[in-house]
């Protein structure tokens, strides 16, 4: 049962289509989520991780936005070729979200206890009375006491922290076979954070879901996931075990995030930074997208873009350090410098 | 809640002295004198002079005013100058066609408006998005006086569908409630929409399409909801010209209501009159905004009325 492949995404590419170009935010991302396993997808500010996980359940916004090509598999059907009908009936059901903001993501005008039970009633056929309960209940599960009371509530009564547990409560009521968490920590102070992750893992184990956890910090992924997929620029650059990928990383953008991090035991007088800015989406380089930010980068590198490639059992990569011809390329190098 | 209401209960005092003080000086300065107007054409001094001492108008304003304030708070209005009748009596009559015609003139500002700006609002800049504000603009461009008479040419004289004046039946209600919430619909219409708008790029609206919710529910649970807080203080305000409208629509339809007595109390100098009518004018639209602030409330419990 456990690795059971639920979601399937191939070549998946969402372009956004205005009058200043195409932005290709998201382009040609593949990966799989295994029941009961957490993917990490990292990266920084607007590199595509969100722009995936809301690609997943059609929900960018159209226009301008557009998933122009691959699959996303759940259970072997593909979500993006669904009627919107179809697709209704999984959102918040079979796969369910939870936003960055809990400020603004709870609709502000009714109680939250009923935007629980509006799902529970939609999805699952419960009565009011029943869906209600389930609710309070859902309320209790995610750790917020009295939840008879607080149900009631709008959600400006509730903290910061309260109002994420409630997004928690909310995506998972339906018990969904795939959570796609797009930052739910980042907006919350650090003790809240580590509250919230230990809920997420404490249901994960009860439901057994597959979650995507979608994030732009490396301690979080550590203390989450199983697997880790690295994003720069639209693409996926690194796919590892998140076990592996802290001591081992093979990507030149991933050794220079984990450099980036300050170090415990090592007294540090400033940290490391990677030079230079992420290439514009309306305009990506022929090569490597990040070749012009690499310290390794070649003449090869700036010509053509590198394939994702499998390098160890678990382990992928899009760079061409690992491939063949980059170890034909340094030997004749070598020779012409000898 | 109760303390609010209470506090704005209060706050119906120093209207009702503003009103009465403003409309009590505006009269003095226009132009005529009652007691020559009542006295009719051809009069002699001494009548007009009798009539003057009678009414108490040669009197200093002051104690004019004073008189007639003191009366006010123990429910006398005066009696009008023209007929000698208590003024009271004269708009308790006249209220309720007032009072109905505003209803039905704030239903369809609210009714039609409201719909509009949600068609508008579901395919923005879609063919039916601008066909609603291209109509809108238009309802709020024409003046009131001359869209009933339009209206009165189709559909009365033309169309021979509804009657022309009058205040008679139910079908007497719809031209003149139609000129009167028209203007007011536009405006609704038009915030609506804006208001709509915005709501619909929210937060919370993407998480309601997360969850899977139907389109209906998305539009009309989730987001109307929170689009409607602005569209309620415009309402409220509404009312406000509306009342203000039933001066013009009941001179157009000639309807007996409080606007049409205080169109002709003023042709006479009928002080008393104008005065009654205005200030029960002035409180409705006071209990009007105070349910509005209070409908606020129910739509969003963030506001403290406190």
């Amino acid at each position: 049962m456990k690795n059971e492949i639920v979601l399937e995404v191939k070549n998946l590419k969402t372009h956004f289509i205005s009058k200043k170009g195409i932005a290709k935010a998201v382009d040609g991302i593949d990966f799989v989520l295994r029941r009961g396993e957490t993917l990490g997808i990292v990266g920084e500010s607007g590199c595509g991780k969100s722009m995936t996980s809301l690609s997943i359940l059609r929900l960018i916004p159209s226009p301008p936005g557009k998933i122009v090509d691959g699959e996303i598999l759940l259970n072997g059907k593909d979500l993006v070729k669904m009627s919107n009908e179809e697709l209704r009936k999984i959102r918040g059901n079979q796969i369910s979200m939870i936003f960055q903001e809990p400020m603004t993501s709870l609709n502000p005008v009714i109680p939250v206890g009923e935007q629980i039970a509006e799902a529970l009633r939609l999805h699952q056929g419960l009565s009011k009375r029943q869906a209600w309960d389930k609710s309070v209940e859902m309320i209790g599960l995610v750790g917020i006491p009295s939840p008879e009371k607080r149900a009631k509530q709008e959600p400006f009564q509730l903290s910061g922290g309260m109002r994420q547990r409630i997004m928690i409560a909310m995506a998972l009521a339906c018990t969904p076979e795939v959570l796609i968490a797009d930052e739910p920590t980042t907006a919350l102070d650090v003790t809240i954070q580590a509250q919230i992750l230990e809920i997420m893992k404490d249901l994960q184990k009860k439901i057994g879901m597959g979650i995507i956890f979608i994030t732009h910090d490396l301690g979080v992924v550590a203390e989450m996931c199983d697997q880790v997929g690295v994003m720069y620029a639209g693409q996926i650059v690194e796919h590892q075990n998140s076990a592996t990928l802290f001591k081992n990383p093979l990507h030149p953008y991933t050794q220079g995030l984990i450099g980036s991090l300050p170090k415990l035991y090592e007294d540090q007088e400033e940290l490391q930074i990677i030079e230079g800015t992420v290439p514009s989406p309306y305009d990506y380089p022929d090569g490597c997208r990040f070749a012009e930010r690499c310290p390794f980068a070649q003449k090869m590198c700036i010509e053509k873009q590198p394939e994702l490639i499998q390098y160890d059992e678990d382990m992928k990569v899009r760079c061409w350090k690992y491939t063949n011809q980059w170890q034909e390329e340094s030997s004749s190098r070598e020779m012409v410098t000898q | 809640m109760f303390l609010f209401i209470l506090k704005r209960l209060a706050q119906i005092v120093p209207v009702i002295l503003g009103v009465t003080l403003v409309v009590f000086l505006i009269m003095q300065m226009v132009p005529g004198d009652s007691a020559v107007i009542l006295a009719g054409e051809g009069a002699s001094k001494e009548t007009v002079e009798e009539l003057r001492e009678n009414l108490g108008l040669n009197k200093p304003l002051h104690e004019q005013y004073l008189s007639y304030i003191g009366n006010v708070f123990q429910g006398d209005f005066g009696n009008s100058l023209k007929n000698n009748q208590p003024v009271l009596d004269e708009i308790l009559i006249r209220l309720p066609i007032t009072m109905e015609l505003a209803f039905f003139s704030i239903l369809i500002t609210i009714v039609l408006g409201l719909i509009a700006g949600i068609i508008s609002a579901i395919r923005p800049y879609s063919f039916s998005d601008i066909g609603v504000m291209v109509v809108a603009l238009l309802g709020i461009s024409l003046p009131s006086f001359w869209l009933g008479l339009l209206l009165m040419y189709v559909f009365s004289i033309k169309l021979q569908w509804l009657p022309v004046a009058g205040w008679d039946s139910a079908a007497h209600i719809i031209l003149p409630a139609i000129t009167l919430g028209a203007g007011g619909a536009a405006i609704v219409a038009r915030m609506t929409r804006s208001s709509m708008l915005e709501v619909v790029g929210q937060d919370y609206v993407r998480t309601a399409r997360a969850k899977g919710l139907k389109e209906h529910v998305i539009i009309y649970k989730h987001a109307l909801r929170n689009a409607l807080i602005p569209v309620i203080t415009v309402v409220g305000l509404q009312f406000g010209s509306l009342l203000g409208g039933t001066v013009l629509v009941e001179s157009v339809f000639a309807i007996n209501g409080i606007g049409r007595m205080i169109v002709d109390a003023i042709r006479t100098r009928d002080i008393p009159m104008v005065q009654g009518g205005v200030l029960i004018a002035s409180l409705v639209f006071v209990f009007v905004n105070l349910l509005v602030d209070i409908m606020y409330r129910v739509f969003n419990k963030r506001i403290d009325l406190n």
